[in-house]
C-alpha cells in the first residue's frame, strides 16, 4: 500500500448542470505519499472543482478516483476519515470562539475527551492563539481566522491534507507561521495538496506542481524542472507564459 | 457516534444562545402575542359585557308596553339604556341621528298609544269571538291596527352581532306584547264571566311551557369555560412553535454561506446526524416555549384580570401533542432552510408560509366561521391539526386517545418534511 500513490485519478471530468463547458476536463493525476503537490492555475481554471471532487463534496461526471488505494464510491467513510480540508472560505462559526469551533470540528472527526482537548490546546499554542481562544471568531483578524481555519482541518492528523488557498488575504507574519507549520505537518508524514495564486510561495513550498487551465493540465513537474523546461527565471513566468497572461473573471 | 451527536447539539445550543434576534423571535414574540391578543379579545367582550350595548330608548307610549320594555331593558346587563341625548329628552328623529352617528348601537322607538291599541284590538277580538262565527272573527282580526315598534340599527355594526341582539330584542318585545294582550284578554273575559275562581287573570305568570338550560358539551362538567385565554394560549403557542422555522432555516442557510457545510460534507459524519443535532435543540426549544406560554396562561394572565388557563384532564395528551407539534415545526424549519438558497429567501418563505398556514389553520380566525371551501383547505394545515388537538384537550376535556389522530398527522408531516429535505439535499449536491 505504501508504494501506491495516495491519489490517482484517470480522465477526471466534471461538467456542471446547465454549463456548456466542463470545469474539469480529463485530468489524470498521480500524487505520491508525502508530496506537497501544488495545483496552480488562474481563477476558474478548475482547481477548487478538482479538490471538491477529491474530497467527495460532489461526484465527478466521469473518470476514476482512487485515494489511498480505495474507491470513493465504495469506501467514502474511510477516505473522509483520512483527509483534512482547509477551504478557501473561512469555514468557521463566527459567533463561537476558537476553542468551541475546534471542539465541534474535532468531534466530527471522531476525536473526544482529553485527546481532543490536548490537541486543541497544542495547536492553539503553536499558532499563537491561546490568549484569543475564548474570543468569538467574528472578532478575529483575517490572519487569525486563517490560522483557526487551518487547525480545524489538521486537528485529526490527516494522512492527506487539501489546502485551498490557505494564505489568501493574510499578512506576512501569519503566512510565514502557516507555511512553517505546514512544513512541519508534511515532515511528520502528511501528503499535502495545495492550491495558490502565490507563485513564489508555491515555488518554495511545493515538491511538485501541476499548472492547470480550462480544466486541463498544461504542465507538471517539480518547480525546478518546470523553470528549466520552459526556460524561465521563476515559476511565475512559467505560469504566465502557459496561461497567456489573459485577465480572468 | 454519540459524541458527534452531543457535539452537534452543543454547537447548535451555543449558536442559538448567542443569536439574540432569534431568541427574541422564539420567546418574546409569542409571549407578547398571547398578552396582546388575549387582552384585546377579552377587553372587547368585556366592553360589551360590563358596560353593555348602548341603546337609545324612546318611550312615546308611556303605558304598560313602553314601560315594561324599558324596565326589562334596564334590568338587563347586556344593554345600557339611555332616554336622553346630550341632556335633552330624546325624540325619534334625534335617536335616528344619534344612531347614524354611532353614538348608540341600537335605538328603540315605542309609538304613542301602543298599549291602548293592543288593548283595543284585544277587546274587539274578544267580543267578536264570543258573539260571532269564525269568518267574522277572521275579518275582525284583519281589521286590527298593528303596533309598529321601530328598531334603529347602526349601519357600521357587524351584521352577525346585530342579528343576534335584534332577534333577542324582538323576542323580548313580543313577550311583553303577549303579556299585555293576555292581560287585556283576561280582563275582558273577567268582565263577561265574573267567576273569580276560574279567571286566567294571573295564570300566565305562573307557567312557563319551555325552559332552556345551556351546558358546554365538554367532559369536564363545566370546569372549562371557553374564553379568550382558552382559545388564544394554545393558538399562539402553536404559531410560535412553527415560527421556529425562521431562526432554524436561517441557521441552515448561514452554515451554507459561511462555508461550514462545505467542510461538514467532507467529514466522516452523516449529514443526517448534523440535522438531528439541530432537531434535538429546536424540539427542546419548542418544549420550553410551550412551558413558558402555559405559565403565561396560568400565572401572568390572571394578574391582568384575565381568567387562568385550564389545562384539562390529560397531561400525557398535552405532552404527546406538544412533542408531535414540535417535531412538525422543526421538520418544517429544516425543510425551508434546505430549499431556500439565501437567508432572505428563507426568512420570507418561512414567515409568509407560517402566517398563511396559521390563517388557514384557524389561529387568527376560527375555522368554523370560514366558508366550506376554506374549511376543507384548513384540514390540510398542520397548525390546524395541532390546534384541534389542543382544543380537544383544553376545551373538550379530551384524553390521550382523543388526540392520537392529530399526533399521527403531525408526525407524518415531520416524516414528509425530512424526506423532502433529504431529496433536496441530494439534488443540490448533485450539481
Amino acid at each position: 500500500m505504501s508504494n501506491t500513490p495516495i491519489i490517482e485519478t484517470e480522465n477526471l471530468t466534471k461538467t456542471f448542470k446547465h454549463a456548456t463547458e466542463p470545469a474539469v476536463n480529463g485530468i489524470s493525476l498521480s500524487i505520491n505519499r508525502n508530496e506537497i503537490f501544488g495545483l496552480l492555475g488562474p481563477n476558474g481554471a478548475g482547481k477548487t472543482t478538482t479538490i471538491s471532487i477529491l474530497c467527495g463534496l460532489f461526484p465527478a461526471s466521469s473518470g476514476k478516483i482512487m485515494i489511498d488505494g480505495k474507491d470513493f464510491r465504495s469506501e467514502p467513510g474511510y477516505i473522509k476519515q483520512i483527509i483534512g480540508i482547509v477551504p478557501q472560505d473561512i469555514a468557521l462559526y463566527p459567533t463561537l470562539n476558537a476553542r468551541e469551533n475546534l471542539e465541534f470540528y474535532g468531534s466530527m472527526y471522531g476525536l473526544h475527551g482529553k485527546e481532543l482537548k490536548d490537541k486543541i490546546e497544542d495547536w492553539l499554542k503553536k499558532l499563537g492563539l491561546t490568549d484569543a481562544a475564548k474570543r468569538k471568531i467574528c472578532t478575529y483578524s483575517g490572519g487569525m481566522k486563517r490560522r483557526v481555519n487551518l487547525i480545524a482541518g489538521i486537528l485529526h492528523s490527516p494522512k492527506l491534507l487539501f489546502l485551498d488557498e490557505p494564505t489568501v488575504g493574510v499578512d506576512v507574519h501569519s503566512r510565514n507561521v502557516i507555511i512553517e507549520h505546514l512544513k512541519t505537518i508534511h515532515a511528520e508524514g502528511t501528503t499535502i495538496i495545495y492550491t495558490s495564486h502565490h507563485m513564489e510561495e508555491a515555488e518554495n513550498f511545493c515538491t511538485r506542481v501541476s499548472i492547470i487551465d480550462y480544466g486541463k493540465i498544461l504542465t507538471e513537474g517539480t518547480p525546478a524542472e518546470l523553470i528549466s523546461k520552459h526556460n524561465a527565471g521563476n515559476l511565475e513566468t512559467v505560469f504566465l507564459n502557459l496561461t497567456k497572461r489573459k485577465l480572468r473573471d | 457516534m454519540i459524541y458527534k451527536l452531543l457535539a452537534t447539539v452543543k454547537k447548535e445550543a451555543l449558536l442559538l444562545l448567542r443569536d439574540r434576534v432569534g431568541l427574541s423571535i422564539l420567546f418574546i414574540m409569542p409571549m407578547v402575542l398571547i398578552f396582546v391578543m388575549t387582552l384585546v379579545q377579552d377587553s372587547a367582550f368585556k366592553t360589551v359585557n360590563e358596560k353593555g350595548i348602548p341603546v337609545i330608548f324612546i318611550n312615546n307610549d308611556h303605558d304598560s308596553l313602553g314601560n315594561q320594555i324599558e324596565q326589562g331593558l334596564r334590568s338587563n346587563e347586556l344593554v345600557s339604556v339611555s332616554d336622553s341625548i346630550d341632556g335633552k329628552p330624546a325624540t325619534a328623529e334625534m335617536a335616528q341621528k344619534a344612531v347614524s352617528e354611532g353614538k348608540f348601537l341600537l335605538g328603540i322607538v315605542i309609538p304613542k298609544s301602543a298599549t291602548d291599541a293592543i288593548r283595543k284590538n284585544v277587546g274587539v277580538l274578544v267580543n267578536e269571538t264570543l258573539n260571532n262565527d269564525a269568518t267574522t272573527i277572521r275579518k275582525a282580526a284583519a281589521k286590527q291596527d298593528s303596533v309598529e315598534i321601530t328598531i334603529l340599527i347602526d349601519p357600521v355594526a357587524k351584521k352577525s352581532f346585530l342579528l343576534s341582539v335584534t332577534s333577542n330584542l324582538r323576542e323580548f318585545i313580543s313577550e311583553v306584547k303577549t303579556k299585555i294582550m293576555f292581560q287585556a284578554f283576561a280582563d275582558q273575559v273577567s268582565e263577561i264571566i265574573p267567576d273569580k275562581n276560574n279567571t286566567p287573570k294571573d295564570s300566565y305568570k305562573k307557567s312557563q311551557i319551555i325552559t332552556y338550560k345551556e351546558v358546554y358539551a365538554s367532559e369536564t362538567e363545566d370546569k372549562i369555560v371557553p374564553n379568550a385565554v382558552q382559545h388564544n394560549v394554545p393558538a399562539w403557542t402553536i404559531f410560535a412553535m412553527f415560527f421556529i422555522a425562521i431562526p432554524l432555516s436561517g441557521s441552515i442557510i448561514k452554515e451554507k454561506n459561511e462555508g461550514s457545510v462545505f467542510r461538514l460534507h467532507t467529514m466522516p459524519t452523516p449529514y443526517l446526524l448534523l440535522v438531528n443535532g439541530k432537531i434535538i435543540v429546536y424540539v427542546l426549544v419548542c418544549q420550553i416555549q410551550f412551558l413558558l406560554m402555559l405559565s403565561v396562561g396560568q400565572l401572568f394572565l390572571p394578574m391582568l384580570g384575565l381568567p387562568a388557563l385550564v389545562l384539562g384532564n390529560s397531561m400525557l395528551g398535552i405532552s404527546v401533542l406538544t412533542l408531535a407539534t414540535a417535531f412538525a415545526a422543526t421538520g418544517y424549519g429544516v425543510m425551508v432552510g434546505t430549499l431556500a438558497s439565501t437567508e432572505h429567501q428563507a426568512a420570507i418563505m418561512g414567515s409568509l408560509s407560517i402566517i398563511l398556514l396559521s390563517a388557514l389553520g384557524g389561529i387568527w380566525v376560527p375555522s368554523y366561521v370560514m366558508p366550506e371551501v376554506m374549511r376543507n383547505i384548513t384540514a390540510w394545515s398542520p397548525l390546524n391539526w395541532s390546534l384541534e388537538g389542543f382544543y380537544k384537550l383544553f376545551l373538550r376535556g379530551g384524553h390521550i386517545t382523543d388526540i392520537i389522530p392529530e399526533a399521527l398527522k403531525l408526525t407524518g408531516f415531520f416524516i414528509i418534511t425530512m424526506a423532502v429535505t433529504s431529496i433536496a439535499n441530494r439534488k443540490k449536491r448533485n450539481v
